[in-house]
């Protein structure tokens, strides 16, 4: 008996499906938190990490994680 | 003053490095692809020189420009990027320089061993396996130094462009590394572990996800950091540039199947990746939206800047190439641009105008600061500008009117139902015009590449003495000893939910974020692969259909070395056109023994699939020695060494045992495949020879050749009652 045959006898199939709309489910929640309103201050933060390394000798004290 | 203050440099030398190894094979890269295109333009470019061969050279080509250009210029700003952005050397510059010269090795074994005919005959795939070994190593080290840099941040949130990085570290190696199992034959022959419909399926799986996660994902995360960077102000919306990456990592790796509409590949698996590929529409495009809104309020510096001027016109393309994906992807679109010049043009629009724009973009941008002088000539720069952006619409005018009048021309009727271009080489003589417009579109953005080298070489010769280490200072990382404090107390489980807490903990969480984009990559491939592999209704067998005898193997490893499968499918749709051409269209059942398969991707010649009994042996005999004999106006190049170079019998048995363990039924093969080989040499050479061809050619490598092609698609008829008469003149 070959592999194939036992995941053919298994009858898999329908787990596509299922693989489908977990990654809808799992894409779905991601939107809704990366558009969460509370984050509009730590995306401002964040978008300008790539401008910040123009200073190199000047020294920045952290501004912390919460915005 | 901060306690945990530390003072460290970045290292700019491994960048200078990658940076002028992107400009040298780049110009490598794209002279190949002239000299290839002046040989469909005029064949006589072929030189009847073996390694100089079209069929050897295309490869060349789009492994030059794919792996060494956009890699290089990939790894330059990564590694110029990952350290400012991580505010952290990188992890060791031992691994620096081994990836560094690891992968320039890697560039000459490509470049010594596919002009030689070395080949696993799988676009962009093509190398051998004890290469792809040394690309896995050199991978790992990269991916080792690159998280090891993370592991050493000084910056708690990871920004965006080092998400894309992640992707494409992760996905790249899980995608190479299962592509290319395979069977050695010997050092530099392998045999695809897959096999037919399962081969090509992993191919284009891989194919196109190489084109996401080389050529897109890095690309993109390259865009995000240098052009805030060149505009001096941050990305229109961080968070849409958030919603670009999930959708890429999400929809991008089911997409593959396109590549193979209308062929023997499950519909099931076609309409998924279709239908994926049409959803990617929408981020792309918030991608190319995004960067180019960055630039508002700032188009006056767009006038005056060369480098905004590489960036806007790149993401255009970027939108333009990612907006004709998703419309070739559809089925109908689909069956007129397959095979044809449009897939090309596509390609193109993609590769110089998104990859090689932002490129040069990024080093004009790098050149001054990397050297710590000025940029040498800003106006050279903008010549480059305008050259590059002639060069790309001049090429890609011509091959979208090639394509389509090819296109179009092949499924053509007259008004009595007939084909009303029976004769392949018609349709290949109307695209001659469109051929020679494309070598002066390429040779612009070659002449800019040119200026492009002039200038980073004079920025190079006006740079300091001594070039200064860049010093900076940021404070260490300290280990959050308590979970992020809640912005506010949740009120309910939608309202912790909708807080996002659990995202943001993600983001700060590099391991984690990288087993999660993994997961889905893995998750999304193996329920799209697994039904092809493992369920077997979707691979009906066929009983007639055998193994090649070994002669026939040792030709169709010709037909590989010569890189036939550059310009020949060998996979009949089931249209109407193409079965009046070609005959009975292909069935999933008729490749189970190809190991790899050889469907091909590109008509520049007519399909092969039913080549077998078409002709007389000593038709090919002549028409491999020379096809302009035979074809008066054929651009196919000619192989006149196919009837001196001796076949290597004993060599033979290797390669029966390695499909063997494969599983391949070889039967009494398995023992005395020479002797087998030998006995239907001197059948077909006297056979040649009674049909007025030359004398003794059944110790040579044509006869195996000939062999091949003769067996081609007659499996399938040998059930059939009568079997049908070969269509006299049929090209």
């Amino acid at each position: 008996m070959r592999l194939s045959d036992i995941m053919a006898a298994a009858g898999l199939a329908g787990w596509a499906q299922a693989a489908l709309i977990l990654f809808l489910l799992a894409f779905g929640a991601i939107v809704i938190a990366v558009l969460a309103p509370s984050r509009r201050r730590e995306y401002d933060r964040a978008s300008r990490i790539p401008l910040d390394d123009d200073h190199p000798v000047t020294p920045r004290e952290r501004t912390g994680d919460t915005p | 003053m901060n306690p945990h203050l530390e003072t460290f440099s970045y290292d700019d030398a491994i960048v200078r490095k990658f940076m002028l190894a992107t400009f040298v094979w780049g110009l490598v890269g794209m002279l190949v692809g002239l000299l290839i295109a002046l040989q469909l333009a005029n064949p006589a470019f072929n030189l009847d020189i073996a390694w100089l061969s079209f069929g050897r050279l295309r490869p060349l080509h789009t492994n030059a420009v794919i792996f060494a250009f956009a890699g290089n210029a990939f790894f330059t700003g990564a590694y110029y990027s990952t350290q400012r952005l991580l505010k952290a050397r990188m992890y060791s510059d031992r691994l620096s320089a081994f990836h560094f010269w690891g992968w320039q090795l890697i560039i000459v074994a490509a470049a010594l061993t596919l002009p030689l005919g070395f080949t696993q005959a799988k676009e962009y795939a093509e190398l051998e396996w004890p290469i792809d070994i040394a690309i896995a190593v050199v991978w790992v080290a990269f991916a080792v130094n690159f998280f090891g840099t993370i592991a050493r941040r000084r910056e708690r949130h990871l920004y965006v462009t080092l998400w894309f990085y992640i992707a494409s570290i992760v996905t790249v190696a899980v995608l190479h590394i299962f592509n290319n199992l395979s069977i050695p034959a010997g050092w530099f022959k392998s045999y695809s572990l897959y096999a037919g419909v399962q081969d090509a399926f992993m191919q284009w799986w891989y194919g196109h996800n190489a084109v996401a996660f080389f050529l897109t994902t890095p690309f993109l995360g390259l865009m995000y950091y240098f052009l805030p960077k060149a505009a001096n102000r941050p990305v229109f919306s961080y968070r849409l540039s958030i919603l670009h990456f999930w959708s890429l990592v999400f929809l991008y790796i089911w997409a593959g199947p396109h590549h193979l509409h209308y062929t023997a590949l499950p519909e099931w698996a076609s309409t998924l990746g279709m239908l994926f590929s049409v959803m990617l529409w929408m981020p792309s495009w918030g991608g190319m939206i995004n960067g180019l809104l960055t630039l508002r309020g700032a188009w006056r510096k767009v006038a005056e800047d060369p480098v905004l001027k590489f960036f806007v016109v790149a993401v255009t393309a970027y939108g333009m190439s990612t907006f004709e994906g998703p419309m070739l992807s559809v089925k109908s679109v689909n069956a007129l641009a397959h095979y044809t010049d449009w897939i090309i043009a596509h390609v193109h629009t993609g590769a110089l105008g998104w990859n090689g724009l932002l490129t040069f973009g990024m080093v004009y941008w790098l050149l001054p600061r990397l050297y710590q002088t000025r940029l040498h000539s800003v106006r050279l720069a903008e010549v480059h500008f305008w050259l590059a952006t002639l060069g790309i619409l001049l090429y890609v005018t011509a091959i979208y009117s090639a394509g389509l009048t090819q296109g179009l021309m092949w499924r053509a009727f007259d008004e009595t139902g007939r084909l009303q271009y029976p004769d392949f080489v018609e349709t290949v003589l109307r695209l001659l015009p469109m051929y020679w417009l494309r070598v002066i579109g390429g040779s612009l953005y070659i002449l800019g590449m040119l200026i492009f080298g002039y200038n980073i070489l004079m920025t190079w010769r006006s740079r300091p003495a001594t070039l200064a280490e860049p010093t900076v200072q940021a404070p260490r990382l300290v280990p959050l000893a308590a979970p992020v404090p809640a912005l506010a107390p949740a009120r309910s489980l939608w309202g912790r939910f909708a807080d996002a807490a659990w995202h943001r903990t993600w983001e700060r969480l590099p391991v984690t974020f990288t087993v999660m984009v993994t997961v889905a990559v893995l998750v999304a491939s193996l329920f799209e692969i697994i039904p092809t592999f493992l369920i077997r209704s979707n691979v009906p067998t066929i009983a007639s259909v055998q193994p090649y005898t070994p002669l026939e193997l040792a030709g169709r490893d010709l037909y590989i070395r010569e890189g036939c499968f550059n310009c020949h499918s060998q996979m009949i749709r089931p249209l109407r056109h193409e079965t009046e051409r070609y005959g009975e269209y292909s069935k999933p059942g008729e490749s189970v023994y190809d190991h790899p398969f050889l469907w091909g991707s590109r008509r520049i010649g007519p399909d092969l699939a039913r080549e077998g009994g078409r002709f007389p042996d000593l038709w090919h005999v002549r028409h491999l020695e020379d096809p302009r004999a035979i074809t008066p106006n054929s651009i196919m190049p000619a192989y006149p060494w196919m009837l001196t170079a001796d076949l290597d019998f004993d060599g033979i048995q290797r390669r029966v045992d390695a499909m063997a363990m494969l599983g391949v039924p070889y039967g009494d093969a398995l023992t005395r495949a020479p002797a087998l080989a030998r006995e239907q040499a001197r059948i077909l050479a006297a056979s040649i020879e009674a049909q007025g061809g030359p004398p003794g050619l059944e110790t040579k490598e044509i006869v195996a050749m000939v062999a091949y092609l003769q067996r081609l698609g007659t499996d399938i008829r040998r059930i059939a009652p009568a079997p049908a008469t070969a269509p006299a003149g049929a090209p």
